[in-house]
């Protein structure tokens, strides 16, 4: 997940540069405390901006009191940034990039945090703010604050550390939802089952899952009802074996059924190979994976489609290439694919998505994408013609040479940069932020 | 059908195939994730001055070793130059998997301070300094840090006093041979939170606009809306506050041309708001009159009116490591015919039964009987179907459970990034 950090460069920069190139980043450890007082050394100490959007600010700031929050990343001198990563087990890893400016350029540190996939949030928020803590001592120990602070060791733990896994790296899960809706004209219900397996380590990544949706909806006018309904299975399977930093070889199948695009049953068996521009151990940061997958395709239609077919064997190609970068000035995601058919060349379909988040200049967030595709690949569309409630609620898919989507935002904010407050009185209030996430 | 049956046993071979190899796949190499299972670092100390034995014993978190070599960790404590600035330099040098990092400060040493305040302050220093090295191995688990003094969170020098301003613009349009749509929106913001006051004003425009052409079938709608909203609250102690809202606007949805309802109100918290990150109960009281004016005459003959009406809410939130409640009971009346009114619930519970079980329940519904904005004229099967109008209804209700159960290797930390591992969704929010 991804939010629009608040941010930016500014002209001051040179200044605050120049001052601490001065003070050669030897920090003049306080003098002892005792009658220091504590609001005096809350106002020297480190301004952090804390760019993590699955973050629980309000607790963090409840919790770590001896820094001072700002909204702004180039009036930071330590500029966090949190990255997160689905682990092994379901759970998350959390990725912490300490970055030091102006008075603390050049001391970076990058520490880690795992959250499991059994946590509740408050486990998991309590768990982020101890590591921050611990990270923020860098920083914290130049800063007169620091006198204030206590460390404590609990010394090492009693019994020996770890054990095997009987489980082997299996990981099992068996989730169920329904959502239920309804008022006198209009109602509808949809439930969903999901079963999945994996197994994932740094060297293999072995994921089953199965999923069923189905979606009833009522919709009353003029004494009429208008009923919908939608159901689709899928099953999908992907076994990836790594070979060095920069490749892997990987095996996908999927099996899926579906009213919506007119699939009685589906099965497509793919061999696939990936190449990644950076190692693959830079994930946090950068990634650029460039995925070619040959796949075989038999398919049987619920109805007859436009070309007259009720099931047919397909064989087709695709190539897709993704781009990842999280920078402190901001984020970029490109992906960009295509494939075709092998029996006919013109049956091909292009993709294209792209966003960029910037923060480059102060107060200024800036973001900008768009996507868009040309699809001449819809080769199970059914030949009789669709009603208007089912274009209307989208219950069939319909006929159509290409797509696109463009989106823009741009967000200034000026005055105070400092966030330390936390006030819930009369419930929270939204400060006008736009947030894009992206899976 | 029949070749399908086929496929269906292809599919179940393949996925034995699958689920052997990765049995076979053993003999991992180690990673990111493996943290937790590192020793404690190796560390070297050089100080002339100050005994190493005594700050050995302080730095329990890291590993003293007797020479560089052996080191992942060297620290130099140089005494204060001759002729220099009466200071001690501390040198902190990492080396092998801590390679690159490198560090320097410094300790006041005037002439005649006390040897033994000097060893505390040199201790209390490196113990914060090196704890990085410690974030890094298993030692992290057992550390923790305290700061006990309260401080307010407003003892910061700010020329702005506590008041942001935002102004900000977005927009989203996509569309395919069938179907069109486009969505803009700008909104401006100004607002100033202490512990003492929270005062925010706003504004958003918003207009949407939908287009739909089948062969001879063509259908346009579109929505637009304006609003402004005020609050200012005055906190009168760790349990009570009181304030004025303001809300005014415009909406095709609700056939409401302006709209403008100033409310006074007071609030408590069954608990300190102290502690609201971790559980509140806040009852809210509401009362004030609505200006309204109607796009279209409604099933009651109005074009336009003034009325009053009162409101009283209750919100739980509690967030602890069992789980998350949030939940919202709330019911207004109007005072012109008590008969209308509107009674609403809305829940998001999870909870963790057991380790790995989980379940979450998340769902509103409400009792209405105050839809005084209903326009005579209905609405067209294109405005039902794509919701643009509000309908009569004497209640509405939507709700979802789920439960999830995970079992297995549920403590490993491997990320494996091959292949992606995201859904490929994108999904935006936007709050004004």
């Amino acid at each position: 997940m991804r939010r629009f950090p608040r941010v930016l460069a500014a002209p001051a920069a040179g200044v605050l540069l120049f001052l601490g190139a001065l003070g050669g980043l030897r920090a003049q450890a306080p003098p002892p405390p005792q009658t220091a007082d504590i609001e005096a050394l809350k106002k020297t100490a480190p301004r952090v901006f804390l760019d993590c959007s699955s973050c629980d600010l309000e607790f963090i700031k409840t919790e770590i009191t001896f820094i001072n929050y700002v909204r702004d990343r180039n009036e930071a001198q330590v500029h966090i940034l949190v990255t997160s990563s689905e682990t092994a087990s379901g759970g998350r890893e959390y990725t912490l990039t300490f970055l030091g400016q102006n008075e603390f350029k050049g001391i970076n540190d990058t520490v880690h945090y795992y959250s499991a996939a059994t946590f509740t949030e408050d486990e998991i928020r309590k768990g982020l703010v101890r590591i921050l803590k611990l990270g923020l001592m860098t920083y914290v120990v130049r800063t007169p604050i620091a006198s204030r602070i206590s460390l404590r060791d609990e010394g090492p733990p009693a019994g020996p550390a770890g054990g095997t896994d009987k489980w082997r790296s299996w990981v099992f899960s068996v989730s169920s939802q329904g959502y239920f809706r309804g008022e006198r004209s209009v109602g509808g219900s949809s439930w969903g089952m999901n079963v999945s397996a994996n197994k994932i380590t740094t060297d293999i990544k072995l994921r089953l899952g199965f999923t069923a949706d189905f979606t009833r909806d009522r919709y009353e006018y003029e004494g009429t009802t208008y009923r919908s309904r939608r159901e689709s299975y899928d099953f999908s399977g992907l076994f990836v074996k790594a070979v060095n930093d920069h490749w892997s070889i990987g095996f996908a199948l999927a099996a899926d059924s579906s009213i919506y695009s007119n699939l009685k049953f589906r099965v497509a068996p793919a061999p696939a190979v990936e190449y990644n521009i950076f190692p693959y151990s830079k994930y946090a940061r950068r990634q650029l994976r460039l995925l070619y997958k040959l796949q075989f395709e038999a398919v049987s239609y619920h109805e007859e489609t436009i070309y007259l077919k009720t099931q047919e064997k397909l064989f087709s190609e695709s190539l897709s290439a993704t781009l990842d970068l999280r920078e402190k000035w901001g984020t970029i995601t490109i992906v960009g694919s295509g494939s075709h058919y092998f029996h006919d060349f013109s049956k091909y379909n292009l993709n294209f998505f792209g966003v960029i988040q910037l923060n480059l200049l102060k107060g200024f967030n800036v973001y900008a994408g768009g996507g868009g595709g040309r699809v001449h690949d819809q080769l199970s569309l059914r030949r009789s013609g669709a009603s208007l409630q089912e274009i209307l609620l989208q219950q069939r898919q319909m006929a159509s040479s290409y797509n696109y989507f463009v989106l823009f935002g741009l967000s200034y904010t000026f005055g105070s940069i400092y966030t330390n407050v936390v006030n819930p009185r009369f419930g929270s209030i939204g400060g006008g932020g736009m947030s894009i996430i992206i899976n | 059908m029949k070749p399908y049956h086929r496929f269906r046993h292809l599919t179940i071979l393949t996925l034995a195939a699958m689920t052997w190899l990765a049995g076979r796949a053993i003999g991992q190499t180690p990673g990111a994730g493996d943290e937790g299972k590192r020793p404690p670092a190796r560390v070297f100390i050089d100080s002339p001055m100050i005994p190493v034995a005594v700050l050995e014993k302080g730095l329990s978190f890291l590993a003293p070793v007797r020479s560089p070599a052996e080191a992942q960790v060297i620290v130099e404590i140089a005494p204060p130059r001759p002729g220099g600035e009466p200071v001690l330099t501390i040198k902190i040098t990492g080396s092998g998997e801590f390679a690159g990092i490198a560090d320097s400060l410094t300790v006041p040493a005037p002439p005649g301070r006390p040897p033994d305040e000097l060893e505390r302050e040199v201790l209390r220093v490196l113990r914060l300094a090196l704890l990085r090295f410690a974030t890094k191995t298993s030692a992290a688990s057992r550390l923790s840090v305290g700061f006990e003094d309260t401080v307010k969170p407003t003892a910061v020098s700010d020329p702005w006093h506590f008041w942001v301003f935002n102004l900000g613009v977005s927009g989203f349009l996509n569309g395919e041979e069938v179907y069109r749509s486009r969505m803009l929106s700008g909104s401006f913001s100004a607002q100033k939170v202490t512990p003492d006051w929270k005062i925010r004003f706003g504004a958003s425009i918003s207009s949407s606009k939908d287009a739909y052409d089948v062969e001879d079938y063509h259908y346009e709608s579109s929505s637009e809306s304006r609003s402004a909203t005020g609050l200012v609250v005055r906190s009168l102690d760790d349990h009570w506050s009181a304030g004025v809202l303001l809300q005014l606007g415009s909406s095709t949805y609700n056939n409401t041309a302006f709209r403008l309802a100033p409310q006074a109100a007071l609030e408590y918290d069954l608990f300190r708001y102290s502690e609201s990150t971790r559980r509140q109960l806040r009852f809210l009281y509401a009362i004030g009159p609505t200006r309204i004016r109607y796009r279209e005459e409604t099933i009651y003959d109005k074009t336009r009116e003034t009325l009053w009406s009162h409101m009283l809410s209750a919100t739980l939130e509690v967030k602890q490591p069992w789980g998350t409640v949030s939940t919202s009971l709330s019911g207004s009346q109007y005072f012109h015919d008590l008969s209308r009114n509107r009674l609403s619930l809305d829940a998001n519970v999870s909870l963790r039964i057991f380790e790995g079980f989980n379940f979450n329940i998340n769902g509103g519904g409400s009792r209405i009987h105050d839809q005084l904005f209903l326009s005579k004229g209905g609405a067209s099967l294109e405005e039902v179907l794509l919701q643009r109008r509000q309908l009569e209804t004497a209640y509405d209700y939507y709700f979802s459970v789920g439960i999830n159960f995970t079992f297995g290797s549920t403590r490993s930390n491997v990320v494996n990034p091959r292949f992606g591992s995201g859904s490929g969704g994108i999904s935006m929010s936007f709050s004004m």
